[in-house]
Formats: structure tokens, sequence, C-alpha cells
């Protein structure tokens, strides 16, 4: 099912162009990375899509509607980057406010204000008020709001930034459980987060959609060359280098960062590097901490 | 079942103009909690009341005693009509009409006082972000006025009905309906003549993103526009009718017209508030958030 369409999307200020001419088509389904530098346009682009703000040029649809259309009230939700909730209410009167507006009665408002806030870990925090919650706080109350309801599409602009990892983790637990009945949108700088999380990345760059990954087609290579990535532990560089280039099948080992390689390698000729790279490895007495098949989201995104 | 699965299903207003109306009222009675379900609302309205005390006993109750004191006498109408003061003594009751031309002058400041916070301060925080996913724009924009005009219209109902106990308590037998009367027409009048005042600081606050920003360009706006306005009316006599796009143009006229002829010029502010309305709209549509 079609989620989101831009066609040549724009968005100028006086001084500057944020957006230039965006065009990409998503899916329904696992969630899906926004990421790019700051400054690339990432909020921007979270903007226009929840109607806060309107492109110069082009058009954006959600679910075939303009963002901000009354026929996607219910059907789409954000977490805001930075707004802020009413300092003179408690959390649960606004959830409250906030449900209702979504058609829930006053009585059903009152459960699904404590549902979210539970599903976050924050029922204690029903009666307080924003100013006496901490940020971290303070930002699963809003990813809670945008959980009123079960919408369709949840947009999320840096969920776990300025969480602690305790929090972080949870917050993806729970993006993870959701992802079936929910699609999200996750902007961040957490690479590995959204490596975990999601299903396709949109990486912007300076206004420009620089490209388009799905991670669930392995690592979009072409078929006869794949990628192991391996990040060692206690183990020379150029000996790891050297050794691994003469395993069968292996056209190339780039160091990426520190103790981490990517293997470049025909699957036909070597359909199980991994386990040879394993017997490799004890063989050498070296010492491992992960390897991944495919490259990382860094790699795919940053490399060359 | 999953965990997450929301409380009770719960279907969307189908019709669009119930969910619209629906949801101007749910925001509408918020605006109401936020006066009179928080501290710092009730301390508001705390801080009005001793104001209005204070009023009512210095301003109003003396000004009525100094009109019954002169009312009787021909040299004081004379005075009272050559000081343009005249239709003071037009109301029966002297505590309604001092109360009369007291709230004329003054409420509209109570009202842009009361009212300049609509959006201003929610677009600021980004607040307004939470609820542009729930409903439109126009409903956030509908509600808060509703909200500010009903409290406007609690604090104006509120004085008239301290006024009619001291007209009570002062002439005790022989003035109910009519005291009655007074406070129905001053009431609808007053209404009326501040409903333009909320509507515009309803425009300004969804123009900026603080109040006391609002109420400054309120003061300077109202300002401007009067003195441009009668500028030009007075050098092209054709454009005079341009004066009628000022909230209380009408009330210099009001305090001359005999209290059952007041209403007639109640259609002034009926229209001024409609036309603030829609181009508060337009802004508030066309703003980012």
């Amino acid at each position: 099912m079609s989620l989101i369409q831009c066609k040549s999307l724009v968005k100028q200020y006086v001084d500057k162009t944020v957006l230039h001419g965006l065009s990409f088509e998503l899916e329904t389904g696992s969630p899906i990375a926004l990421v790019g530098p700051n400054g690339a346009g990432k909020t921007t682009l979270f903007s226009i899509l929840c109607g806060y703000i309107r492109p110069t040029q082009g058009e954006v649809t959600i679910f075939g509607e303009k963002p901000g259309s009354s026929a996607l009230f219910n059907r789409v939700s954000a977490l805001p980057q930075d707004a802020q909730l009413d300092p003179r209410f408690s959390i649960q009167r606004q959830l409250m406010l906030f449900a209702q507006l979504q058609g829930f009665s006053k009585k059903q408002s009152k459960l699904e204000a404590e549902r979210v806030l539970s599903l976050m870990q924050l029922s204690d925090s029903l009666k307080q008020k924003p100013a006496a919650l901490s940020h971290g706080m303070r930002k699963r109350v809003a990813i809670a709001q945008a959980l009123i309801g079960n919408p369709d599409l949840v947009l999320l602009d840096e969920p776990t930034a300025g969480l602690d990892p305790v929090n972080a983790r949870n917050i993806r637990d729970i993006v993870h459980e959701l992802a079936g009945e929910t699609t999200f949108i996750i902007s961040s700088h957490n690479l590995a987060e959204l490596e975990q999380l999601c299903g396709t990345v949109l990486h912007l760059n300076d206004g420009h959609l620089q490209q388009q990954v799905d991670l669930t087609n392995s690592d979009g290579a072409e078929p006869q060359l794949a990628f192991l990535t391996v990040h060692m532990d206690k183990c020379s560089p150029d000996e790891f280098v050297n050794t691994v280039k003469t395993l069968n099948g292996v056209s190339a080992v780039t160091p990426s960062q520190k103790n981490h390689f990517v293997i470049d390698y025909n699957p036909i000729n070597a359909p199980l590097l991994d386990q040879q790279l394993l017997r490799c490895i004890d063989e050498n007495q070296w010492d491992y901490r992960q390897l991944i098949k495919g490259k990382t989201l860094e790699e795919q995104l940053f490399s060359n | 079942m999953s965990s997450f699965t929301a409380t009770q299903n719960h279907m969307p207003p189908s019709d669009q103009l119930t969910g619209f109306l629906r949801s101007s009222w749910i925001i509408a009675q918020f605006e109401l909690i936020r006066l009179f379900g928080t501290a710092r609302g009730l301390l508001t309205l705390f801080t009005f009341a001793v104001i209005w005390y204070f009023m009512l006993t210095n301003l109003v109750m003396t000004a009525a005693n100094f009109i019954e004191q002169n009312a009787s006498t021909r040299m004081s109408t004379m005075m009272f009509n050559s000081s343009g003061f005249g239709q003071l003594l037009a109301w029966p009751i002297a505590e309604f009409s001092a109360y009369w031309r007291i709230a004329l002058y003054l409420f509209p400041v109570f009202a842009v006082l009361f009212a300049a916070d609509q959006t201003a301060s929610d677009r600021d925080r980004g607040g307004l972000r939470f609820l542009t996913t729930r409903c439109s724009r126009d409903s956030i924009f509908l509600g808060r006025f509703i909200g500010q005009t009903i409290i406007v219209s609690f604090l104006v109902v509120g004085t008239l009905l301290t006024t009619l106990a001291v007209a009570l308590y002062a002439h005790p037998a022989e003035s109910w309906p009519m005291s009655f009367y007074c406070t129905l027409l001053i009431a609808t009048n007053l209404l009326a003549v501040l409903m333009p005042y909320t509507a515009m600081m309803a425009l300004l606050s969804a123009s900026v993103r603080s109040p006391i920003l609002a109420i400054i360009l309120a003061v300077l706006l109202w300002t401007i526009v009067l003195w441009s306005v009668t500028a030009l009316s007075e050098y092209y006599p054709a454009f005079d009718f341009v004066k009628y796009i000022i909230p209380g143009i009408q009330i210099s006229d009001l305090t001359q017209l005999q209290p059952a002829d007041t209403l007639s010029l109640i259609h002034i502010p009926l229209l001024q508030t409609a036309v603030l309305l829609i181009i508060g709209r337009f802004v508030m549509a066309k703003g980012a958030i």
C-alpha cells in the first residue's frame, strides 16, 4: 500500500533552499529510516509530512491525502522535534485532550492516556506536570502521545536522542513490536539503531535524496559480489587482511573503522565463506566480536 | 492480542462538520479549564475580582451616587448634556448608567489582555504540533476564540451581577424588573462590543509567537489604523466608511443613544468579528507552526 509519495518537493526560505526537488515513494510495512547530517533537511521534510509547514513547490501525499488533511487525523501522528507540552496541565490531562480530539470519549481517553504512558514506563508520572519531568521523560511522554489510538503512520524525529540506553532500548522494542500494525518513519543519527529497526533507509544530504536503500534486500549488492563485515578484537589489521585475502573467493578486504573489516567475495565461488572465516579466526587464535552478513548501514551509506 | 492494542476501538466522526464542531468545542472547553481549572488561571481570576471590587466601590458606586444626586436638578441636567454625558441620565438606574459608561471603555482592555494568548505561546512552544495531527487549524482557531469569548462573557456577566446586586441593595423596592432589563440589555451590548476585540486578538495571536507581542501589536495597529482612517476620512469623506473596520468605532455613538436604542448598532461589531475571524483563519492556515 502506498504510504508516501513525494514529487519534486522543494522548500525554500528567504535566503536558503532546504529541499531541492525531492522525489521518492514509500510503501507501508517495516520502519523507514531518514538519515543525513545536520542541516540535510530531515526535520524540514518531517515538518512538511506532518503539515506543519508547506512546501514551496512539488507535491506530497500520505495515504493519498495532502499532509494536514482531515482524512489523516487518527491515521498519522508524530513526535515533533523540540515541541513541548503545555506547562500548566498535567501529563494525563493533555494526553486526554489529544485522545478526545481523536474521537475517544472522556472515559476512554483516560484509559488511553494510561495505556500509552505505561508503554513508556511512565505510569507514575500521570499526574505530574511537564516541568517536573526530566528531559528524557518529557521526550518519552511526547512519544507516548504519538501512539494514542494506534495510528497507521508514526513519524518520530530523533526519538532516542537524549535518552539513556535503557529507555532508548525500550523505545526500539516498542517500535519493533508495533511495526506490524503501524509504519514508523524514524529520523536519527544512530545508524546502528536504524539498522536494527528499519527496512528502508532514505539518505538525505544537503536537501537532496542521496540514496534510498532497501535493507531487507540483503545488502543490495549484485549477485556476483557479496560482503561480510567483521569486527575483530585483539588482532593485527595487516595480518588479518593478508590472511583473509588468501581465502577462496575473497576479492578484497578493506579496513573500515578500528578493527572493522569489510570482506568482498564471490558467493558463487565461496557460498560458505562465513564458516571459512570463523575457522580461519580460530586457527590464528584471533578473537572477534561481531560478524555481519553484508555491509553495515554506515558502510552502505558512507563508503566510497 | 498485543499488549499495545488500543484501549477500545473508536471510529472518527464520519461527518466532517460534526468532527470540526466537536474538535472546536473540545478545544474551547480546554480554554475554560485553563482559566478555571489551573492555579495560574484562578490567580488571574482572583486578581481580576480584586481589581473589579475596587472599581465597583470606587468608580461605579461613586459615579452612581454623583449621577443620582445631580439628576434631579435642571442645572445639572444641562451640565451633563453640554459635556456629552447627557445619556447617563437616560438609564433608569444610576448604577447601570455608571457601569455602562465605564465598561464600554474599560472592558475592551480586559478583553485584549485576556484573549492575547490564544495560539501565540502554543506556537512558540511547538504545542500546536501536537494538535494539528488530530484536528484542523480551523478547529483550533475557532475553538480558542469560542473559549475566550466565553471567558470574556463570564467576566461581563460576573461584573454585571455584582452591579445588579448593588443596584438592588440601593433600590430594594422599586427597581427589580428595570434592573434585570438593564442587566440583560447591557450584557447583550457588551458581549457584542467585545467580540471584535477577542477576534482581533485571535488574528494577532495567530501571527506571532508571544502574547506580549500580540498586545503590543494590538495597541500599535489600533492606534495607527485609527489615526490613518481618521485622516483619510477627513481629506476624503467618501472613505468615511473605512472607519468601520476598527473595533470599538461605534462606542462613542453608543454612549449617546437611549438605552432602548443601543442594540441598533450591534451589527457593526458582529460584522467586524466575522471579518477579523475570516482573516485570522487564513493567517492561521498559512503560517508555519
